[in-house]
């Protein structure tokens, strides 16, 4: 290219394999980026999965890792838990969340104190962690609570009872999260038309068939997208787990995650653990292939 | 009926806050009693206790530091990325843009311990550095999909002007495409630093020692041996970390909903 060709119009004189190569220079560096911390470690662990790994030894030993994790009734117990307690959860943020948008979202007073309901959200895991290990044991608040309403006569055990050291993950979750599905919804509700909700009233339809009719079909899309987002952290919940339950009673609130890291990083055995990783890699690649992205296609545009 | 309703549901999502902010402003002595005492006596005792006893400065330097590279690196990388995928068409564009959205999916412990050998063989295993390099990693693909949503909703005649006028691809970017995708340039970026104050899997484990301890992880090391857990201590540390977040989040309230689904609400 000559010096005149540069200063005329660069834009129309640039080579087209040039032109074409550029959104993917763009891209590149951020693919790069994440590839380097996602497919090297998937590739890492599949490797090193084959292993017994001691300190710095390491151990060739085929899929004897893989034979060991699909026998062992701890890492089957874990995928439940991380089923059961994040289902619930999941089941009772969805429906508190929806509810509560729905009775706000054209309240121009409570929009105003719509903060208030965030605040959960705001403080980090750890810390709610921490609020809701003493309400339930250290502080024995909660026990406190439901005496003097005359619900319970003795301190419930909150850590000793699975049923109740389930509830209590579950309660963590639900008050530090219902906030995101409720400000994700309000957003939603709020960008609607509300010249065809103001029509329909008009026409005499009931606020249920108003939002059965019109606002549901029309959140679908959010809906799928705000609940796998909060499906994917929950499966991953680890923070409330480690600083609660770590685990007890019996291993019945131990979650995948803290499978892993309780293989990889108490008891170092961390073929193992990679090879539980693995196994749970190739399940997340398959669920995001099947549901996520469906419902991120139609959440665009 | 609905304003019933609606005050429960406040209640209880701030009763909580409020008695755990007495529990930061009581004595060690009227927190773990057998009766929980709801009206304590007030007391500094903590706010005195994080400043002498554990290197609180050196914890927030971490958390601030960690936070705003890991923001850095993250529009560097992702602005590009977005503009790319937002205002180009080529092959492959959906699959990148899909893969870049997947890695959102990744649990934290399925890349954990291949992390944690990355890091311990480049020596930088308990250190800042490792911690910003993965809190970009972690919201990348968020910070890129919610940049990537404000992308979408701009006019071509804004580029198509602009090259005519004979400016270069990178110069529109630059000087009209950044400027005009602020709002989702600050959203990304407030999202992304919240969610790495809230860090906590990855650091636990690239922080092995007090050195690299960002406040989401200090906490869960405030025990006293025999003394238990410090929940005053806590509560403060706490409070000092949601201050900032409550601030952020007021300044962008209206682009939240459509932040935290990564564009998928045009609320």
């Amino acid at each position: 290219m000559n010096q005149s060709a540069i200063s005329g119009n660069r834009v129309r004189r640039r080579p087209l394999w040039r032109r074409k190569l550029f959104p993917y220079l763009l891209v590149a560096p951020a693919v790069i980026y994440l590839m380097a911390i996602t497919l090297y470690p998937g590739v890492y662990a599949i490797y090193q999965s084959l292993f017994f790994v001691r300190f710095n030894e390491w151990t060739f030993v085929g899929l004897e890792n893989y034979r060991e994790l699909f026998a062992d009734a701890d890492f089957w117990a874990s995928l439940w838990n991380t089923f059961v307690i994040g289902g619930i959860a999941l089941t009772i943020e969805f429906v508190v969340a929806l509810s509560l948008a729905v009775l706000c979202y054209r309240d121009k007073f409570i929009r105003g104190w719509r903060i208030i309901f965030l605040v959960p959200m705001l403080f980090m895991p750890s810390a709610v962690s921490y609020i809701w290990k003493l309400a339930f044991n250290d502080g024995r608040v909660i026990s406190d609570l439901l005496t003097r309403l005359g619900l319970i006569d003795a301190r419930l055990d909150f850590l000793g009872n699975v049923d109740l050291a389930r509830l209590s993950l579950i309660v963590t979750d639900v008050w530090q999260w219902t906030p995101f599905l409720f400000i994700i919804f309000v957003g939603a509700l709020q960008g609607q038309d509300a010249e065809i909700e103001e029509a329909a009233r008009l026409d005499g339809a009931s606020w249920w068939s108003l939002f059965w009719n019109i606002s549901l079909p029309i959140m679908r899309p959010i809906i799928a997208v705000a609940l796998i987002l909060r499906a994917i952290d929950i499966t991953t919940m680890f923070a409330s787990v480690f600083i609660i339950t770590g685990g007890t009673p019996g291993g019945t609130t131990e979650t995948i995650s803290y499978f892993i890291y309780r293989m990889g990083f108490k008891t170092f055995n961390f073929g193992y653990a990679s090879a539980a990783s693995f196994v749970v890699l190739v399940a997340t690649i398959i669920i995001a292939q099947l549901f996520v992205k469906r419902f991120f296609h139609s959440g665009k545009d | 009926m609905r304003y019933i309703i609606l005050l429960t549901w406040a209640l209880f999502c701030l009763a909580p806050v409020l008695w755990f902010l007495s529990i930061g402003f009581r004595p060690r002595t009227e927190i773990i009693t057998p009766q929980p005492i709801y009206f304590p006596t007030f007391s500094l005792d903590a706010w005195q206790m994080i400043w002498h006893d554990w290197p609180m400065a050196s914890y927030l330097r971490n958390s601030v530091l960690a936070i705003i590279g890991s923001v850095v690196i993250d529009l560097v990388l992702a602005i590009p990325a977005a503009y790319s995928l937002a205002r180009y068409s080529y092959r492959g564009r959906d699959d990148i843009g899909f893969y870049i959205l997947s890695t959102r999916m990744m649990a934290p412990a399925i890349v954990a311990i291949p992390i944690f050998f990355l890091f311990r063989n480049l020596g930088l295993l308990d250190t800042v550095w490792a911690l910003m390099l993965v809190f970009a990693a972690v919201n990348l693909s968020l910070v890129t999909w919610i940049i990537r949503s404000y992308m979408l909703d701009l006019p071509h005649e804004i580029e198509d002007a602009a090259r005519t006028d004979g400016a270069s691809d990178l110069s529109i970017l630059v000087l009209i495409i950044i400027p005009v995708c602020a709002p989702g340039i600050i959203t990304a970026s407030v999202i992304a630093a919240i969610f790495a104050i809230n860090e906590f899997f990855f650091t636990l484990l690239i922080a092995s020692t007090q050195n690299s301890y960002t406040l989401s992880v200090a906490l869960a090391n405030f025990t006293g041996g025999s003394d238990g857990i410090i929940y005053n201590a806590i509560a403060l540390v706490a409070f000092l970390a949601f201050a900032p977040v409550f601030l952020l989040v007021l300044a962008i309230q209206h682009h939240l909903s459509r932040g935290l689904t990564m564009g998928a609400v045009k609320g």
